[in-house]
């Protein structure tokens, strides 16, 4: 055997071994109480549910990343957020590039479906995620965005369709009637 | 040649059995990923 043809078996066998430990570990992860690192994660159960007066969110915009799960289909991920005049926000970057539009499946879902569950600290918030279409009047949610992730992140994006950006408002009953995407 | 297709199932069953069972293997399969991410992504 020569030694290109020994390498390239080594190879194989060590790609195979890679390949499988990762497949397996996110398949693991879909049947566990939320998302870990990268790997989403399935419905978040743990943690008290939050009942009160809608909290004043400005303390997301000192915690890196949250928790957030979709009702349909039942899985969590890890997402970036921002606080604006006391409202949570939640967006998915890159969804003009082909790797956004093949990658990113939770923002369309979410616009079927916004109903959510948002685990912060430990504590689960039901929310409606909205999609903000317009950038107009997202100056200051976007400056924060900027300074809390060194993104060039602007209102065009979001004008464009580059970036999906959603309000996360209370879940109630009659939010949950209204249609996805209707800010009424 | 032939043992190709037998060694190879082996060697995924082994490996998932691994990553699946042994605790924090997971977890370190996922940070080494991550890693990968992104340096890949730079």
């Amino acid at each position: 055997m020569t030694l290109a043809k020994r390498v390239g078996v080594l190879f194989f066998w060590v790609l195979l071994v890679l390949v499988t430990a990762v497949v397996t570990a996110a398949i693991k992860q879909r049947s566990a109480d939320g998302p870990n690192r990268v790997f989403s994660g399935g419905a978040l159960v743990s943690g008290e549910l939050y009942q009160g007066p809608e909290p004043d969110w400005s303390f997301v915009n000192s915690i890196p990343t949250i928790e957030m799960q979709l009702l349909d289909p039942e899985q969590s991920r890890r997402v970036w957020t921002a606080s604006a005049n006391g409202k949570i926000y939640v967006w998915s970057g890159y969804m003009n590039s082909t790797v956004g539009k093949l990658w990113k499946s939770w923002p369309a879902q979410a616009v079927q479906d916004g109903r959510a569950v948002f685990r912060v600290n430990g504590v689960r918030y039901e929310r409606q995620l909205v999609r903000l279409t317009s950038g107009a009047g997202l100056e200051s949610l976007m400056a924060m965005v900027n300074e809390k992730y060194a993104s060039r992140a602007t209102p065009a994006a979001i004008d464009s369709g580059d970036v999906w950006m959603f309000e996360a408002r209370p879940r109630a009953r009659s939010a949950e009637q209204t249609p996805a995407g209707d800010p009424s | 040649m032939s043992r190709l297709f037998p060694r190879a199932l082996a060697v995924i069953a082994v490996t998932a059995a691994s990553v699946w069972f042994i605790p924090g293997l997971d977890d370190g399969v996922e940070l080494a990923f991550q890693l990968v991410v992104l340096l890949a992504s730079r």
